[in-house]
């Protein structure tokens, strides 16, 4: 097993993972998030859906502080999210991101990005930080791809090395941003087979997707954004049988067609 | 994935492919025949001249009148000018010793297992050291031989492997100042690159080797030569820093992000994500910098070096050498060519390598 970190916050345990109270951002004069109060308990899985252009990427950006927002506060881990530069980082350790493009480094074989911050970040030396890296690439079903550059795989291998890569760092948290909308369809369960097998470990995960069959296997809430509010937010059976707001309601019928 | 492979089809054979593009009809059949025929007679000349019809030793030079071929008896007679300038005579070793010093220092930092930053500082300091050791003596009962003396084609390469040892990291701080998060230092930067791609690098050279020393204060003026390097190398890093800009431009956000989200600090996602890629991504600028900037060491002479071609013409400057500039300058133009050839294949060579795994 990968070593424990030590970190001051491991002993106090905090409830929430991450609590978001008023948060408003602008981007210039768009108001893009409004009012936004969030709590995400430890260990619960929340799915977040609304139309494009809802503000659901720019909600996650702000948990790991790709974006500031303007007026609220964000707590992750029990730190409160601000401009102090060594806290970000710090912050950003404990929450793992994955992203619609996967953004895995092209330069660097699929081994190297998974080993990458755990040496500078972690300190672990490189054979240490290799085990690591080979434990997960084996958990996400590519040991064997381990040697091979992001460019040499398809789009469902690469979003699994790019779940692997966060993994690596043992994160507290896991940030999921469409991770499968760029993935041809047959690609798509390879994804979400792994992000199953996370959840049900127990991973604490904030998940923006349009694929509902995962939200209904294992969302603990489902969370409905429309033009930067959140709109209704309810258990995924509650949500999707009996969606309250009549917006909810018309966008559940938009993408059920499909 | 289909389960059936099939071949690969046969490549054309090259006199097929030569064939087709060369004689595919009667008009085709005409040209080649014609351009054929002047290359060769090109290629006969030229090889006549410079081998089978010309004269190669110092004793000879008098049946240079005569031949129609090259002269090289210049070269035989003032290799040590065009080499060394006014170096002394008796001390040339030390700048040959030190021209190769420099040299294997160039070549193993384009090895990439020098790539780290440790190990190029050490190879770079050795290297500068050895070679100031050499050519400027003082210790160990070598004579003092200032910079005003130094010459040909030491110091050539002296200069280029300044400027880029300079030039190099000024040119990563200024690209990435330029696209600083804070518009103060962005504009800064970006005002500075501006200005000094706008003067032309003679005006730098001339302001750095004549005006300086009336404007900065005794202990900080420095040897001419180095004034010269390091207005040079400005010059060269405001270039370069435009270069890697643009490779650092073509960057997807993304990266920066992954990078971020990892827990990366700033210094560790410029070096191992940022950098790399924006070399690859513009490495052919880059080296074109380099080859520009190898040759433009020339320009040197106007403010007092004898750089090699500056040598050069100091070799056919006298007595009975004087009709011979072109041997002269076919020879500097040999040097030249194996030095910025070598950095063109390196380029290529490089561009192969970073391309690994991006299709
Ligand atoms: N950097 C930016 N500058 C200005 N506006 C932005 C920026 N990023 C996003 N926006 C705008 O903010 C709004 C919300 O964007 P966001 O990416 O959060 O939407 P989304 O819900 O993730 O949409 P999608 O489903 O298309 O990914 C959009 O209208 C978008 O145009
Ligand atoms: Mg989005």
């Amino acid at each position: 097993m990968a070593e424990q970190h030590n970190n001051q916050r491991d002993n106090q345990e905090v409830d929430e993972a991450v609590t978001m109270i008023n948060v408003n951002k602008w981007f210039d004069d768009f108001h893009v998030l409004k009012n936004i109060n969030l709590d995400v308990g430890n260990r619960e899985k929340v799915v977040v859906c609304g139309p494009s252009g809802s503000g659901k990427s720019t909600l996650i950006r702000c948990i790991c502080k790709l974006e500031d927002h303007q007026k609220g506060t964000i707590n992750v881990l029990g730190t409160e999210l601000n401009d102090d530069v060594a806290n970000i980082d710090e912050i950003r350790r404990e929450v793992g991101m994955v992203f619609q493009q996967f953004n895995l480094f092209p330069h660097m074989t699929v081994l190297e990005n998974c080993t990458l911050a755990q040496m500078l970040v972690r300190k672990k030396s490189r054979k240490e930080a290799e085990a690591v890296a080979m434990q997960f690439l084996e958990k996400v079903r590519i040991p064997e791809q381990a040697v091979k550059y992001p460019g040499e795989l398809s789009g469902g291998q690469q979003q699994r090395v790019a779940i692997a890569r966060s993994l690596c760092m043992n994160p507290k948290i896991m940030l999921f941003d469409e991770p499968t909308s760029a993935l041809d369809p047959e690609m798509i369960s390879e994804v979400l087979d792994v992000m199953v097998a996370l959840a049900e470990e127990g991973m604490t995960m904030v998940c923006v997707t349009h694929e509902m069959g995962f939200a209904r296997r294992v969302a603990d809430r489902v969370i409905f954004m429309d033009q930067g509010e959140i709109v209704e937010q309810n258990s995924p059976q509650e949500f999707f049988d009996n969606p309250v707001n009549e917006r909810t309601q018309l966008f559940l019928s938009q993408i059920l067609q499909h | 994935m289909s389960e059936t492979a099939y071949p690969a089809p046969p490549q054309t054979p090259f006199a097929t492919s030569v064939r087709k593009s060369l004689f595919s009809s009667p008009l085709d059949c005409l040209v080649t025949v014609v351009c054929a025929v002047l290359l060769c007679l090109l290629l006969y000349h030229l090889v006549d001249w410079a081998f089978l019809s010309s004269i190669w030793t110092e004793e000879d030079e008098p049946l240079c009148k005569e031949a129609s071929g090259a002269c090289w008896s210049v070269i035989d007679a003032r290799h040590r000018i065009i080499f060394f300038g006014l170096f002394p005579f008796e001390e040339h070793w030390r700048s040959t010793v030190a021209c190769i010093v420099m040299i294997a220092t160039i070549v193993a930092s384009c090895v990439p297992w020098f790539w780290s930053g440790l190990k190029l500082s050490v190879l770079w300091i050795t290297g500068f050291a050895i070679f100031y050791l050499l050519m400027h003596g003082g210790l160990f009962g070598l004579s003092v031989i200032t910079p005003e003396r130094w010459g040909g084609l030491a110091l050539t390469i002296f200069i280029f492997a300044a400027v880029s040892l300079i030039g190099m990291p000024l040119s990563i701080v200024l690209a990435l100042g330029r696209r600083s998060r804070l518009p103060v230092i962005a504009r800064l930067v970006g005002l500075f690159i501006d200005f000094f791609r706008s003067l032309p690098l003679l005006t730098i050279l001339f302001t750095a080797a004549v005006i300086t020393p009336f404007l900065l204060p005794g202990w900080l003026q420095g040897d001419k030569l180095y004034r010269v390097i390091v207005g040079f190398a400005i010059f060269f890093a405001a270039y370069q820093a435009e270069n890697i800009r643009a490779g650092l431009q073509a960057i997807p956000a993304g990266q920066d992000e992954a990078g971020k989200t990892l827990g990366l600090n700033y210094m560790q996602r410029v070096t191992r994500i940022q950098l790399p890629q924006a070399f690859r991504n513009s490495l052919p600028a880059i080296v074109n910098q380099f080859v520009i900037t190898f040759k433009e060491t020339s320009i040197v002479t106007i403010v007092g070096f004898f750089e090699i071609l500056a040598s050069g013409s100091a070799a056919f400057g006298t007595g009975k050498w004087t009709h011979h500039y072109i041997e002269v300058y076919v020879f500097i133009g040999l040097i030249y060519f194996i030095f910025v050839f070598s950095l063109s294949r390196y380029g290529a060579y490089l561009e192969k390598k970073l391309r690994v795994g991006h299709g």
